[in-house]
């Protein structure tokens, strides 16, 4: 496996007291966190020294981790042959895994008061984005995960493994929504629960549908003697298209409710479409539209502004 | 290479959780989580209850809580606002969602 400096990572001498790693990596933290960092490939940085932190804050990890020895960083090195017993991890081959897997081995195993009277651990929650388009979110979907796990042999050694599954996504799944698949994480070991698989779920951006909660929302574009006529629409809803009666006077930025048009879970009440009214004008107008326009504005009493008048009597 | 299907849960399909199991999911000591619970970042369905439960929906906000408390090393307190925050800024974003959808416009 490859060597990391995690001493190098966090900047701190290799004799730095536990209260100088914590600073250091605190002073990192507050730069690198993905949630407030500005900083280009901050994920990647953090995680790194998350993972140095994990392991130099813990007095008998990082007694474990000094016992590797000192290597360049991304130099393959095996740990000493006494080490998996001295430490209690994991045991034999360490080829196909990283340095964190080797000290996630060791989680909990001493601190339960003796090596062996508790030697068991829960597996590792497993993460994996989940990118949909808005059909598959509405309708669900079923999809192929490439996961890369860390395995137990059987003499003890871990290996990481690629893993594909098969997963059904649920319809009416939304974006930012977290699914669970329970069980699907790292195995536990000796009794210890197996973890779980975590989806954080995308959901692309539809030209014409918005979601908010169960609701879906378009816009929906009239002219102008529709809107005040009255019509029948075709509107393409994700379950299909329908015909939507538009009444007479319908105003702009009015809403036309379609009931359990939104998103549909199995078991639960289907959320509503709303079509919400825009009312638009040609840009171009021929001749004899020019004249009919022209000849309805001279016949019409109609006054939008009547309010901006009476308000303006109100002032005096 | 063997290929098994599974189906995903929406998070509140998955039952109510215990103190244990929420304690395990979220990788913090108790004390922890009872800060928790105190500031209200963690319902249990019924307090008065002599074993609490908790609705399916709290195993993320624990895990975010375990995932915080350990990333930036913050102590109970300082996890407590943090997640009030967190919470603040989930509302904020839900009504900014429903601003642009359009289920929120003016009269």
């Amino acid at each position: 496996m490859k060597y990391k400096d995690y001493y190098a990572i966090l900047g701190v001498d290799r004799a730095a007291g536990a209260d100088d790693i914590k600073k250091a990596y605190r002073k990192l933290a507050r730069k690198y966190h993905p949630d407030v960092s500005k900083e280009p490939n901050a994920e990647e940085k953090f995680k790194e020294m998350a993972e140095a932190y994990e392991t130099l804050k813990d007095a008998e990890k990082r007694a474990a981790y000094d016992r590797l020895g000192r290597h360049d960083p991304g130099q393959e090195f095996q740990p000493p042959p006494d080490w998996g017993q001295q430490f209690g991890g994991a045991q034999g081959a360490f080829d196909d895994i990283d340095l964190a897997d080797l000290f996630a081995g060791l989680t909990g195993r001493h601190r339960q008061g003796g090596p062996r009277a508790s030697a068991f651990t829960s597996g590792r929650d497993y993460e994996a984005a989940v990118r949909l388009t808005f059909d598959q979110a509405f309708h669900g979907t079923e999809i192929e995960l490439d996961l890369s796990v860390l395995e137990a042999d059987a003499q003890g050694g871990l290996r990481r493994v690629p893993r594909r599954i098969h997963v059904r996504i649920p319809k009416g799944v939304s974006d930012g929504q977290q699914l669970r698949i329970p069980g699907k994480g790292g195995k536990g070991t000796e009794g210890g629960r197996d973890g779980d698989l975590y989806l954080d779920i995308v959901v692309e951006a539809h030209p014409w549908y918005r979601v908010s909660g169960q609701d879906i929302y378009l816009d929906l574009p009239l002219a102008p003697w529709e809107a005040v006529l009255g019509t029948t629409v075709s509107l393409p809803t994700p379950a299909g298209t329908v015909s939507l009666k538009v009444p007479p006077g319908t105003r702009a930025g009015q809403q036309l409710r379609l009931a359990g048009r939104g998103l549909a879970r199995a078991g639960a009440t289907a959320g509503n479409l709303h079509a919400i009214v825009q009312i638009v004008v040609p840009s171009v107008v021929d001749e004899r539209e020019r004249a009919l326009f022209k000849q309805l504005a001279d016949a019409s009493n109609f006054n939008p502004r009547a309010h901006f008048e009476r308000e303006a009597v109100h002032e005096h | 290479m063997n290929i098994e299907t599974h189906q995903a849960l929406h998070i509140d399909e998955c039952g109510e959780l215990s103190w244990t199991q929420l304690v395990e999911l979220s990788g913090l000591a108790e004390e922890e989580l009872r800060e928790l619970v105190d500031d209200g970042a963690l319902g249990p369905v019924a307090p008065e209850a002599p074993s609490w439960s908790f609705h399916a929906r709290s195993v993320l906000v624990a895990r975010t809580a375990g995932r915080l408390r350990r990333e930036l090393d913050l102590d109970a307190h300082a996890l407590a606002v943090v997640m009030r925050f967190l919470a603040r800024i989930e509302a904020l974003e839900a009504e900014l969602r429903a601003l642009r959808a359009g289920a929120l416009t003016r009269r």
